[in-house]
């Protein structure tokens, strides 16, 4: 029996969030290949290993550096409004409480990463999201919050400068901008690639909202690309071998 | 074939994926430039709203002078170099909406109160540098000619092919705004805007009118080379 999953304002975030932050992604990288460095100029940079090599033209969006500004500095207000009612909402709601580390969070987390390397035959047994999925629900929230500070220094390093110097002045609040993006970046590529790779039937419930727990992954023992039919079809082939 | 979960997931995705990149390093949709003219507007509102005459810039102790890894912009085809002899003599106009009009040729400039600042400069492209600006102080200027209390609005113009840019005047009259005739304990040179150019902080790069030859008092925005062409007006750091 399907239940419902998500409230639809966690739906409904969730996709504006998805637009947002793409755009925010593609534009920023656009403004970044204006100056594809970190380096005052007459200086260098310790901490970025591809100094002056811009990102490829075809991952970035706005079109030109003017372009790319103004979708970066319109969709910002987007991804913050957009942020700040999926987290009251979920703080409100109590949904929060799936999302924070519980006690013994990494022995959870080393638990998940032991049955993803065949290391342990069973999957945990996990609540609505399993011990790696909390960390990385958790964690997204606070690096969308170290991105949209450091984007506030960047932005006006003179009028806010107090906050500009918490990130080491203008150079380093830029590099911590976008360090965070290419953390979001790679927790979004996990995050998309594990959809599909493990519980194909999520997509549903982050869409309408439901979603049959008799599929979950820990019913199906579900790794990347195995075990991913649905459960009906699992429980045949068990009882066809038997 | 009816289409089953399966099959809707994998039509829908690559809907999805074909649309991300058939957008990819365009412009955007057209029918967007409204919204995004509206936020422009918007975030130059909160931008003057955060605006304070006490927020100074400030280098990082240990950073370096750019010296002569400063880019050099003109828009011009070759660097401007002001001619005396096709020209006449260099003299800065100050007008519009003063009582008393200035023409104030280098010298003019040099005998008033000067300053030395050691500031950033913030690029639109997003570099920094550091420069040492010797100058006047742009709100010593507008005392000097006795500026109108309605003049919202100034412009900087130059001799580079027309290149000029409007500002507020809460940001001209900025403390850090200087009128800059030496860079980095030397005087200025064609590559940064000699004789004059005007140097703030408070301003992205483009906003800082190099080779200037006017300064208008108005009580309306002007524009400018960069804001005409698709850049914020604003440009506030």
């Amino acid at each position: 029996m399907a239940k419902l999953r998500h409230h639809w304002i966690v739906r409904l975030t969730h996709w504006i969030n998805f637009v947002a932050l793409t755009i925010m992604i593609g534009s920023g990288l656009r403004i970044f290949n204006a100056y594809p460095r970190f380096a005052r100029r007459g200086e260098t940079f310790c901490c970025y290993p591809w100094e002056g090599h811009p990102i490829p033209a075809n991952l970035t969006f706005g079109g030109w550096l003017g372009g790319a500004r103004h979708w970066h500095f319109a969709m910002m207000w987007l991804l913050v409004v957009n942020g700040l009612i999926y987290v009251g909402f979920i703080y409100l709601h109590g949904e929060w409480r799936d999302l924070v580390p519980r006690r013994g969070y990494f022995r959870d987390a080393w638990e998940m990463i032991k049955f993803y390397l065949f290391a342990r035959r069973d999957h945990p047994i996990q609540g609505k999201h399993n011990a790696l999925q909390r960390g990385t629900y958790f964690l997204l929230p606070w690096i969308g919050l170290l991105a949209v500070l450091t984007g506030i220094a960047i932005w006006k390093p003179v009028q806010l400068a107090p906050l500009t110097d918490l990130f080491g002045g203008f150079v380093w609040a830029r590099y911590w901008h976008f360090v965070s993006m290419v953390l979001l970046v790679v927790l979004s590529v996990v995050h998309i690639f594990m959809v599909f790779a493990v519980d194909p039937y999520s997509l549903r419930s982050i869409i309408t909202g439901w979603y049959n727990p008799e599929n979950s992954p820990e019913e199906r023992n579900a790794r990347p690309f195995i075990n991913l039919l649905p459960n009906r079809f699992r429980k045949a082939e068990k009882s066809n071998a038997d | 074939m009816p289409i089953d979960r399966r099959r809707f997931i994998t039509i829908s995705g690559s809907a999805v994926s074909a649309a991300i990149l058939a957008s990819c390093d365009s412009r955007g949709p057209k029918s967007a430039d409204r919204l995004l003219k509206y936020a422009e507007r918007k975030n130059e509102g909160l931008e003057r709203v955060l605006f304070r005459h006490t927020a100074m810039d400030e280098t990082i102790s240990g950073s370096r002078l750019a010296g002569a890894a400063l880019p050099s912009y003109f828009v011009s085809r070759t660097v401007p170099i002001w001619s005396d002899a096709v020209n006449g003599p260099w003299s800065l106009e100050i007008g519009g909406m003063v009582d008393r009009p200035m023409q104030l040729s280098l010298q003019n400039l040099m005998d008033l109160p000067r300053t030395h600042q050691r500031v950033n400069h913030y690029c639109v492209e997003g570099w920094t540098a550091v420069e040492q600006w010797t100058g006047v102080r742009f709100s010593d200027l507008a005392k000097l000619v006795g500026a109108h209390r309605d003049a919202k609005y100034v412009d900087f113009e130059s001799f580079d092919d027309g290149y000029h840019e409007s500002w507020d005047i809460e940001s001209a009259m900025h403390r850090q705004t200087v009128i800059a005739y030496g860079l980095d304990g030397h005087v200025l040179g064609p590559a940064h805007g000699a004789p004059a150019r005007l140097y703030s902080p408070v301003k992205l790069g483009y906003k800082n009118t190099k080779y200037l030859t006017r300064i208008m008092f108005l009580p309306k925005q002007n524009g400018g080379y960069w804001s005409d062409r698709g850049y914020e007006w604003y440009g506030g750091v």
